[in-house]
């Protein structure tokens, strides 16, 4: 993750000035967006945070990307999922009764649950409140799909698990081709007098497409020998002792740490320590495993200043938020007992704004897809 | 016949660590007890375990690739999860319509376990790419799809109509317990639940049980009941021909050809 | 230098050997031809040459192959890939990544090149092989002109000394499959490389290369291509035209062919091809004024045709120009977006499956779509069963199209001319009085193709409205009657083949250019004037 002195990209005479930020930038930001979202429950702040990423999204998305309105669409519904559950099993605690449905107690095998009676404000408002903040988490994973580019995440691989990169793209390649092929062949099967209509016509062309791509890929798998696939490097059997033995530590205090996590006996901090060795000592062996298969990137997407920017502004976005909570712990989250207008804190306002500035960077996106 | 991926002990380690820290991962609800770190910090778990299945899962994974794969095996695993991945979007997420596990049952039978474990976690990898759902609940599908390969790659050796029955009964079972599976991974954070259904990380592993148990049962089983009867008549109806094309194509793949005779 | 010492290899013991007792050496820097027909083992021979044969392939292998002193028996493929550069037969199925450049740079990831190396030698290949406009493409939207020479670049960048190609040019036009030679010549010649090609379009190739390999049932016979071709099997239009008129030494190109050819033309002035005219059968099949798009883009404007029983009618024209979208049409597998088609008075897309196939049938340009069943014996009786005839009629039919094919075969293990041969009798089974053809003759060695042009005949005298879209010159030659040109969606000629097709030097076939001005089509047209001009 270093900066490139030389600027391979900006060749002259190519289409290629300007390159996409790297991927890995895109989903640091917006997992640490996704953890300012779920530390407070201010439905202002969260109603800006989301329309912060739609602009950054639509500002920045690489094209041909249509998740983020997928996300869009499952956050509404968990919104309302989430409102309507409340309106009917939520109980009855608080002042403000808006209305009153029908009420109806399921039988004891249907767990005994009471449905509808008396809808009550403040419950209606928890609700919300802590749907609009799942569906904020929700659509930062969302910007992340958007934003970041899976096949150039997939180039980021370690290159001890270079194989598994190689399939998944394979995957992705093939599977459009696949869905054309089926197109074809189910139109084909007119012509020996078959229905091209129905589930029977589609299953009866899935046979054929299916064939030949059994046969393609073995045609694949001898280009990809024939070009040198599997070649495994160097290695020593030191090096693999060493692999070994950080795994086995990794597992380890990994079980050890974890179950400390769990028990309430075991000190905080021993258990966190341990379970951060054996995170730790898990990358360690990945890195070390990687070191040796002697293999190289063309045109890797470096982590420049673009990245760090982005970088900056999510954590920026964190540390502001967390301020601003210590400072005014009820203005992010409103309590909902007795119902009262949620305001915006200064510092919430700053927050959002570090947040949305990535997406007036000034790095130009080259044309085509990446 | 060969398989495509031979088991080695350290592969078959990897598994078995992998399964453990899985399963670890998805029952950590009945497992806490109530004054422990993780009950006290919940909205941290599922992106704790994320991590720690992502790990988990790329060193099982190098295991794999040191243990060397063919390229033949590469190439089909990329070409049958390109099939899952075409066919994954179908559904369009309807009440457990989901023709994937149909191709993933029957791949990993012909092809064997290791092969089945990483199809299954290959493909919903790659799905999840071009269905744009990567997030953190993408670790916790890709094992428990691996899960659904493995077992079906370690049934017994059948042939004929008892091979395709044996394998619609696993299907039914397979696609219920990955209902179920992934049910629990998402029921600790469902907080809209009423009380009687919700997780209760102070209430000890029965109470526990029985709201989950309640949980499942008015949720997860619309979808994993459609989902079960799918993959089962599929495999009914269209298992032989698509097994006796998978099998061609091991035959024809020569996993791990034979030594070379002959004088030089 | 590719040294091959008894080589014998077969893939199960009790089956045939594929290759046995090879002998052959391949100084460096040649390009060579490997000629046979289907099955001889051409392509055998050339993975025998990077070690995909034994060690991708299994089998019983005997002997050893060296190529620049490393033997294959002990080395696999992977560490074969810095010597020996391989391009398979369908670009597309060996296509890793999804755009140009990332597959240029995929073997040299592979081999840990340093990147600013990897980066220099991508720009090279762009270069060498005329791809840098289209660098940043994806690969599907490539033409397949353009696919191949990237399948080229890719094995060419890690700079190896060998180069296989297995039939590179069998599926692309003519003008595609002059780029793809030139960048092989320019590959031999400016770099040293050595390659090694197989291929049925001989008359495409057999003028670039140095030295030719005939695989025969008895053995491997090498040689320049001038003394093999005198008494090689299979031979291209040029060669037979010399043996017949005994030209020595054997010319291999047009250019050499037309000096020699001076005394001939001269005993033959005044006669040409004799064509007998296509007996005015029913009007089988029109189209009228008709515009066709796929999806948004045009495809086809204003085209009318007309093709009536007993005729043959030729479809030609770039990759790309519309042939496949008319024959569609015909098929009634698409509809047009102005004006009509008919087939036998009706609209063939308004027909269901069983009444379509009694009208028009359609041989798809990938034969193996319309195949499902395990055998051939089932995929016959299935077929008796969809064209709603009597058991045993297809099997029948491809008794007499493929005699050599066996029931237990899987359809898909047959090779390419038998596959066609398969559809050719289900499509025939319900006799349609339109038969349509997409480029039947892809990877079809000569033989199989005349054959396939003596059955096209047939089905012409019987009555049977004919119509092929292909780009192979020869065959149009010998078998077509009327041919129609299509460039970018419009016809740019129709009339009679000798007409036509010798007015026109990218779709004038190799007789017809050595014998012009005199209008000549095939080698058996001049063999029977020369024998009718001897009886006078």
């Amino acid at each position: 993750m270093t900066a490139t002195a030389i600027a391979p990209d900006t060749i002259v005479g190519t289409a290629r000035l300007g390159r996409w930020t790297h991927p890995g930038a895109w989903w640091l930001w917006s997992l640490l967006l996704a953890v300012t979202a779920s530390r407070t429950t201010n439905p202002l702040f969260l109603i800006l945070l989301i329309c912060v990423l739609a602009l950054v999204v639509h500002r920045r998305e690489r094209p041909g990307g249509r998740t983020f309105t997928f996300f869009l669409r499952i956050a509404a519904v968990i919104v309302v999922i989430r409102v309507l559950a409340q309106m009917l099993l939520g109980g009855a605690w608080g002042d403000t009764v808006i209305a009153t449905l029908p009420s109806i107690t399921l039988p004891v095998w249907a767990a005994g649950l009471r449905l509808g009676g008396p809808v009550v404000l403040e419950v209606i408002l928890a609700g919300f409140y802590d749907g609009l903040r799942l569906a904020a988490i929700i659509l930062c994973i969302g910007a992340a799909n958007a934003l970041a580019s899976p096949r150039r995440l997939l180039k980021s691989l370690p290159s001890a698990l270079y194989e598994f990169g190689v399939s998944i793209v394979i995957a992705l390649t093939f599977a459009p081709q696949l869905v054309h092929d089926i197109e074809r062949v189910r139109t084909s099967r007119r012509l020996r007098g078959r229905a091209t209509r129905g589930p029977r016509a589609f299953a009866g062309a899935a046979l054929p497409v299916l064939h030949s791509a059994l046969d393609q890929s073995i045609e694949l798998a001898a280009a990809m020998d024939a070009r040198g696939y599997g070649r495994m490097g160097t290695a020593h059997a030191r090096e693999r002792r060493f692999v070994v033995a950080l795994i086995g530590v990794a597992v380890i205090a990994g079980a050890i740490g974890l179950f400390g996590l769990m028990a309430a006996q075991v000190p905080a901090v021993l258990s966190w320590s341990l379970a951060a060795g054996a995170l730790g000592a898990a990358a360690g062996a990945l890195v070390l495993a990687s070191r040796h298969r002697n293999r190289t990137v063309y045109r890797p997407d470096p982590w420049g200043r673009s990245e760090w920017i982005v970088v900056a502004s999510g954590a920026l976005t964190l540390v502001i938020s967390v301020l601003t909570t210590a400072l005014s712990p009820l203005a992010m989250n409103p309590p909902t007992d007795p119902p009262t207008w949620p305001s915006l804190p200064i510092g919430a306002l700053l927050a959002l704004v570090s947040a949305g500035c990535v997406g007036y960077l000034s790095t130009s996106r080259p044309e085509e897809t990446p | 016949m060969s398989h495509a991926i031979a088991l080695r002990p350290s592969t078959t380690v990897a598994l078995v660590v992998s399964s453990a820290v899985g399963l670890l991962a998805f029952l950590w609800p009945f497992l806490i007890t109530p004054g422990s770190q993780l009950a006290s910090q919940s909205s941290i778990v599922p992106w704790l375990f994320a991590l720690v299945m992502v790990l988990v899962l790329a060193i099982t994974f190098s295991e794999f690739i040191h243990a060397r794969i063919d390229a033949k095996a590469i190439a089909l695993l990329g070409i049958l999860a390109a099939i899952i991945t075409a066919l994954r979007p179908l559904g369009a997420g309807l009440a457990g319509i989901e023709p994937i596990w149909v191709i993933l049952i029957l791949g990993a039978r012909a092809m064997g376990p290791a092969f089945g474990f990483v199809l299954g976690t290959v493909s919903l990898a790659a799905s999840a790419i071009i269905t744009g759902g990567v997030g953190p609940w993408l670790p916790f599908q890709m094992i428990a799809a691996g899960w659904v390969g493995l077992g079906a790659g370690l049934l017994p050796r059948m042939a004929g109509r008892r091979e395709v029955l044996l394998l619609a009964g696993y299907a039914v079972g397979a696609c219920i317990a990955y209902g179920f599976v992934m049910n629990l991974w998402f029921w600790p954070f469902a907080t809209s639940l009423p009380p009687q259904l919700a997780f209760a990380p102070g209430a000890g592993v029965v109470v526990n049980l029985e709201h989950w148990w309640r949980f499942t049962i008015t949720t997860s089983l619309g979808f994993d009941i459609p989902r079960a009867a799918l993959t089962a008549i599929l495999i009914l109806i269209a298992g032989r021909p698509i097994l006796d094309a998978l099998h061609r194509a091991a035959r024809r793949a020569r996993f791990q050809p034979q030594p070379m005779v002959g004088a030089s | 230098m590719i040294e091959f010492d008894d080589v014998s290899f077969r893939y199960d013991a009790g089956t045939p050997w594929i290759l046995r007792d090879v002998c052959l050496r391949i100084p460096e820097g040649e390009f060579t031809l490997v000629v046979g027909t289907t099955g001889s083992g051409k392509s055998t021979l050339l993975r025998a040459i990077n070690g995909l044969v034994p060690h991708f392939t299994g089998g019983e292998f005997l002997g050893d192959v060296r190529v620049h002193g490393r033997s294959i028996r002990i080395t696999p493929p992977r560490e074969l890939a810095d010597v020996v550069g391989y391009v398979p037969q369908d670009p597309m199925s060996g296509f890793v990544t999804d755009t140009v450049e990332e597959e240029l740079a995929y073997a040299m990831e592979g081999l840990g090149v340093a990147p600013t190396t990897m980066r220099r030698r991508v720009e090279e290949t762009l270069d060498l092989l005329g791809l840098d406009d289209v660098r940043v493409r994806p690969l599907v939207a490539l033409s397949g002109g353009q696919r191949q020479r990237v399948a080229i670049g890719a094995a060419m960048a890690s700079h190896p000394r060998v180069l296989i190609l297995d039939e590179p040019t069998s599926a692309l036009d003519p003008g595609a499959a002059e780029e793809v030679l030139a960048s092989l010549q320019r590959i031999v010649h400016d770099l040293g490389v050595t390659a090694v090609i197989a291929e049925h379009r001989l008359e495409r190739v057999v003028q670039y290369v140095d030295r030719v390999l005939v695989l025969e049932p008895g053995g491997v016979r090498e040689g320049i291509p001038q003394v093999m071709m005198t008494d090689a099997p299979i031979a291209p239009p040029v060669v037979e035209l010399g043996r017949l008129a005994g030209w020595n030494p054997l010319p291999l190109t047009i250019r050499d062919a037309r000096r020699e050819a001076e005394p001939l033309r001269r005993i033959l002035v005044g006669r040409s091809s004799q064509r007998p005219h296509p007996p005015v059968g029913v009007r089988r099949a029109t189209m009228d004024s008709v515009d066709a798009a796929y999806g948004r883009t045009p495809a086809l404007r204003g085209v009318d045709i007309e093709v009536r029983g007993g005729q043959v009618l030729a479809v030609m024209g770039r990759n790309g120009a519309g042939k496949s979208t008319l024959l569609s049409l015909l098929a009634g597998m698409i509809t047009p977006t102005t004006g009509h088609v008919q087939v036998d008075g009706v609209d063939p897309s308004r027909l269901e499956g069983p009444e379509l196939v009694r009208h028009v049938g359609l041989v798809p340009q990938n034969p193996t779509d319309l195949l499902e069943c395990a055998t051939v014996a089932d995929e016959c009786r299935l077929s008796d069963r969809d064209a709603r005839v009597l058991a045993g009629t297809t099997r029948a039919l491809l008794a007499l199209l493929a005699p050599d094919v066996r029931d237990d075969t899987h359809p898909r293990d047959l090779s390419a001319g038998q596959q066609v041969s398969l559809v050719l009798a289900i499509i025939l089974a319900s006799r349609p009085p339109l038969v349509v053809l997409d480029e039947p003759t892809r990877g079809l060695d000569y033989p199989t193709k005349s054959r396939l042009a003596e059955h096209l005949r047939d089905l012409a005298s019987q009555g049977h409205a004919v119509v092929i879209a292909t780009h192979d010159v020869e065959l149009v030659a010998e078998v077509a009657d009327t041919v129609l040109i299509l460039a970018d969606g419009e016809v740019v000629a129709h009339g009679p083949t000798s007409e036509v097709v010798t007015s026109s030097p990218m779709f004038a076939p190799q007789v017809t250019k050595i014998m012009s001005p005199g209008i000549w089509l095939t080698v058996a047209d001049v063999e029977s004037a020369l024998a009718e001009e001897r009886r006078a």
